[in-house]
């Protein structure tokens, strides 16, 4: 495979334990009680979406639509309704998961970010159709909320695979 | 050698399974029918119920770290916010005392009045306390969740209330938690009786509260009415405050006065409620219609 430019150094496969544990503390992230803040960005989309991105073999479409969901059922929201802006969400990640590691990780958030508005823009559609309430204007800081976290989200779910691959005394980790 | 023998497409070098465009298409697909299911037919309790139950232990457990930080506040901020609450309720203790006496005169001359004019026996309302687990966070709607379900007997469309008023009604039943629509949802309405001019009238949730629908441009409302629940719905038990009138809009070119209120119980930050049992099912059945057997049964649509 002909290594992206942007990266400076080889990476370590994945664990996929690692990949279920960071899901789940995405969707954990999503559940913690702390109010109606329409401006809360989507932690379990960010995540997914990176997933998506960098291990498109091992999370897919099926599993953006299982934890949608599950959102849906903790939001109390239409069922179907998450589960179809992630699954849009996934497809539309794993279309560009080609191109978009070649760029910089701040020229990458600038490239999701539209992934993330459309994803809350299907759930606006959704909910409108369903006669639902209108959110007000904090909505839309929830995708770029979600894109400025790319850079962030980056560096945390790679750590793992940038360790050294022979760790000695000198280089514990 | 003949034509066809050779694949035009050579095999994969990888089996991937479907293309993520036939799984686009299939989730999709199903996420839609899940919609209408969901909305129209109502057909998808069983599997929200699973999924709940599911994540209950964990909504549970993410409960307790944002509990223990609120409390935790109130905790340090201590004393002096202790004793000023312990004075304010004892101010308002006080001030219900005497009605709180009254009360008990009250109800058994209430009974005895009853006995005399040979009336039903007023229905004491069963309930049950419950905790708010979170709000829903769906920007979408004004939906809370409680910690008691059907395991617990919390049955669908009671009434939810606290000490204040009207809270909401619940409108989704899972086993250990259930959803409680509040007032000020899009969806919900509660009938209503204005204490001041005894009009019935029905509210309905609007964003940034409640609305008076179809009052008549001239409508005896004033800013300031209470409105308290008519009992005639045969869910919420009657008298109980729902909300205060906060603005009268008469146009002249509407027919239709604009009159917007305010709930009686702050939905927001509510930690515990009490959930009622629906009126309907503690009231006797319904008389049968008796059917006179002398005159023949009128047909719709018959000409004579």
């Amino acid at each position: 495979m002909i290594m992206p430019r942007g990266e400076d150094q080889l990476l370590l496969p994945v664990n996929p334990l690692f990949v279920a544990f960071t899901l789940l503390v995405a969707l954990a992230l999503n559940v913690v009680p702390l109010g109606r803040v329409p401006a809360m960005p989507d932690f379990l989309a960010l995540v997914l979406v990176f997933w998506n991105v960098h291990q498109p073999r091992r999370v897919g479409i099926y599993l953006g639509f299982a934890f949608g969901l599950v959102m849906d059922v903790h939001d109390g929201a239409v069922l179907g309704q998450h589960a179809l802006a992630y699954t849009l969400l996934s497809y539309f990640a794993i279309t560009i998961h080609r191109r978009l590691l070649w760029f910089t990780v701040p020229s990458q958030a600038l490239q999701v970010l539209p992934l993330f508005a459309a994803a809350h823009g299907v759930s606006f559609v959704v909910r409108l159709f369903a006669g639902g309430m209108l959110p007000g204007w904090p909505l839309l800081l929830a995708p770029l909320g979600e894109a400025l976290l790319w850079p962030l989200v980056t560096w945390l779910l790679l750590a793992p695979q940038r360790r050294p691959p022979d760790p000695d005394q000198n280089r514990p980790l | 050698m003949p034509l066809g023998t050779l694949d035009r497409t050579p095999p994969p070098f990888f089996r991937q399974g479907p293309s993520a465009l036939t799984k686009l298409t299939f989730c999709a697909a199903l996420a839609l029918f899940l919609m209408v299911a969901d909305t129209r037919f109502t057909l998808t309790q069983p599997l929200r119920a699973v999924v709940a139950t599911a994540l209950h232990p964990l909504q549970r457990a993410l409960a307790v770290p944002v509990e223990a930080w609120e409390g935790g506040g109130e905790y340090l901020r201590g004393l002096r916010e202790a004793r000023a609450g312990e004075a304010a309720a004892r101010r308002g203790l006080a001030q219900q005392a005497e009605r709180a006496l009254r009360v008990e005169q009250l109800e058994t001359e209430n009974a005895r009045l009853r006995a005399l004019l040979e009336l039903r026996p007023a229905i004491a309302v069963r309930s049950q306390p419950a905790q708010v687990l979170y709000d829903a966070p769906d920007p979408y709607s004004r939906k809370v969740i409680i910690d008691r379900g059907a395991s617990q007997g919390i049955v669908l469309a009671s009434p939810v209330v606290n000490e204040a008023g009207v809270i909401g009604q619940v409108t989704r039943v899972y086993p250990l938690s259930s959803e409680v629509t509040l007032l000020t949802d899009k969806d919900a309405a509660i009938p209503v009786l204005n204490s001041r001019t005894q009009a019935r009238s029905a509210a309905y949730g609007s964003t940034g509260g409640l609305e008076l629908r179809f009052m008549a441009g001239n409508a005896d409302v004033q800013v300031g009415d209470a409105l308290t629940t008519s009992g005639v719905d045969g869910v919420y038990p009657p008298g109980v405050p729902v909300a205060k009138v906060t603005a009268v809009d008469r146009k002249v070119d509407s027919g239709f006065a604009r009159v917007q209120l305010v709930p009686a119980a702050p939905a927001e930050g509510v930690r515990h409620v009490l959930v009622l049992e629906p009126l309907g099912l503690q009231m006797p059945p319904k008389p049968e219609p008796v059917v006179d057997e002398s005159k023949p049964a009128r047909r719709k649509g018959v000409k004579k």
